[in-house]
């Protein structure tokens, strides 16, 4: 899918990793996902998708898939101020709060259903 | 665009073998309900039950709640362009059985929570404590991929609420309340003096279990768009939301949105309420970029001079509350935000994913990380499994009385953003 478009999706989700060729997948938690897309956004990388989910229970979830596209000559600083707020954000809530993971094949499910939605939004903005 | 909402003041419900209102006691002919609701070859088995205020019922894990209604006069049956043919809401004579709600249930994925407790401390927190509730548990036919289930559940939900709503059809009401506005050139030349507002409503439009709907098309796909405040108290904005228990905002908060009703009262003595902009939440920074700066110029060609704005959800929709916040105030509009916290369990951490310095009027609607005990209820409806996800949060979550201690963000409508609830905020 996408041909004209240049993307990668920064995931922990397993099933995003099967689904997607264009994965840089992370052995890890939410949080490492955060932190690697932080690090690529201040090498210069474009944010296209919002790091944090829209509400506090997928935010508890164990998985997080985030969409990142081209390397950009200057490092866009709006995009380093939304992710480096989100993991201020995320590690505040999850102060005395632990990932889900009873629920982790349904928080794999929906991650990789929100990111379908966000990948139809971002074509529709790119392409049409 | 002038709505007369017609309210029977509904004191009980009952399951019979009619389906009636009769001095303010509501019967629900259980049987002819699921046999209606069975027609859609998606559902196996519908229960339904009933729960009183002060029973110890839990409620749980909660979809959507809707207000049973009946349009007896005017165009626009039900919730036009989903349950019915599309026609403009906002005008005529709506019979409202005031008082009850009819509740949906239904685990379409594990970790679903939102809770309604009818008594104790859960009560305290939901404003759906206070309606009697029909609650109707669908469960669909094996095989259904989550987002036709997600659509039947959503469908049949709308469909018992007009169903029990027609049975205020010719019943007197015990009050009405009349929502009258003409065009913003009438209106301004009535209140010449008068700051004009425009309502921003923000709406979670992300895809499964994260969706809105205004007359049945998915918000995902609109551009920010102009409603006038009687479409949407007439049915024209619905809920597909079923994560975020605590601030989403549920069909009947849409068909009752508070922020509307209470700039309506204003109309014309303080303000000049020009409408509602209903504004999608996207999940890409461009889409957002592209609805915020589109909202700020809607609000800038209607020429408001103070906008009122409200969020759904947290996390990422706290970035386009801002950012419309931003793009308002540089265009010299007064802009005062509605949202709630997320600032631990002792109140004291940042409560937003995001700040501007713009932000200058903001009214919290509490905090969803504040923690509540509640005790072990006698009849559960629902979902037992669900229970597990909510009390599952954190070590110690469970007391040995079988009463358990969970945030807020679980409890239906606890912390809503449009100021559906019982929180009020308190100066230090």
């Amino acid at each position: 899918m996408d041909k004209s478009l240049n993307y990668k999706i920064v995931t922990n989700n397993p099933r995003v990793k099967e689904n997607y060729k264009e994965v840089i997948f992370i052995d890890g938690s939410f949080e490492d996902v955060l932190l690697r897309v932080r690090d690529l956004v201040h090498k210069g990388y474009e944010l296209i998708s919002h790091p944090l989910g829209a509400s506090i229970r997928v935010i508890f979830s164990p998985y997080r898939s985030i969409i990142i596209g081209k390397k950009l000559n200057e490092i866009n600083e709006t995009h380093v101020e939304i992710i480096e707020s989100s993991i201020q954000s995320y590690r505040n809530l999850m102060q005395r709060r632990k990932p889900d993971t009873k629920n982790s094949e349904d928080y794999a499910f929906i991650d990789n259903e929100l990111l379908k939605s966000s990948l139809e939004e971002f074509r529709r903005i790119y392409i049409n | 665009m002038k709505l007369e909402l017609r309210r029977i003041h509904i004191k009980d419900i009952q399951l019979g073998n009619e389906t009636a209102v009769k001095d303010g006691v509501l019967t629900v002919n259980a049987e002819e309900l699921i046999n209606l609701l069975k027609e859609d070859e998606r559902i196996k088995d519908v229960k339904i039950d009933v729960a009183r205020p002060g029973e110890k019922t839990r409620i749980i894990p909660v979809k959507d709640v809707i207000e049973p209604r009946v349009k007896i006069e005017g165009k626009g049956k039900g919730f036009p362009g989903v349950t019915s043919k599309m026609e403009q809401a906002g005008e005529g004579k709506v019979n409202v059985l005031y008082g009850a709600a009819v509740v949906t249930v239904g685990d379409i994925v594990g970790f679903q929570e939102g809770v309604i407790d009818m008594w104790g401390e859960g009560a305290k927190w939901t404003p759906f404590s206070k309606t009697y509730n029909l609650v109707v548990d669908i469960t669909p036919v094996e095989g259904l991929q989550p987002h036709i289930h997600e659509e039947t559940v959503r469908l049949a939900g709308l469909k018992a609420a007009e169903y029990v709503g027609e049975a205020g059809r010719d019943v007197e009401p015990d009050e009405v309340l009349v929502y009258e506005m003409g065009s913003h050139a009438e209106e301004s030349k009535k209140y010449p003096d008068l700051p004009k507002v425009v309502y921003v409503e923000m709406l979670i439009s992300q895809g499964l279990l994260h969706d809105g709907y205004v007359y049945g098309v998915n918000t995902q796909q609109i551009l920010p768009t102009l409603l006038h405040p009687n479409e949407e108290i007439d049915g024209a904005v619905i809920s597909g939301n079923c994560v975020a228990a605590c601030d989403k905002i549920t069909t009947y908060q849409h068909q009752n949105n508070s922020v509307i009703l209470d700039l309506y009262e204003q109309h014309g003595k303080t303000i000049n309420f020009l409408g509602v902009i209903l504004t999608p939440e996207l999940t890409t920074l461009d889409g957002k970029f592209r609805t915020c700066d589109y909202t700020a110029k809607l609000c800038k060609m209607l020429g408001a001079d103070g906008v009122i704005v409200s969020e759904e959800g947290y996390g990422n929709p706290d970035s386009d509350l801002l950012m419309i916040c931003k793009r308002l105030e540089n265009a010299g509009i007064k802009t005062v935000l509605i949202t709630d916290e997320c600032s631990g369990w002792d109140g004291m951490s940042q409560p937003l994913a995001d700040t501007t310095k713009e932000a200058v009027a903001v009214v919290s609607t509490g905090n969803v990380s504040h923690v509540v005990t509640l005790e072990p209820a006698d009849k559960v409806i629902g979902d037992d499994k669900a229970i597990a996800t909510l009390a599952g949060g954190w070590e110690g979550c469970l007391e040995e009385d079988g009463s358990m201690k969970c945030e807020l963000n679980a409890v239906i409508g606890s912390t809503s953003e449009i100021g559906y609830h019982y929180c009020t905020a308190k100066l230090y």
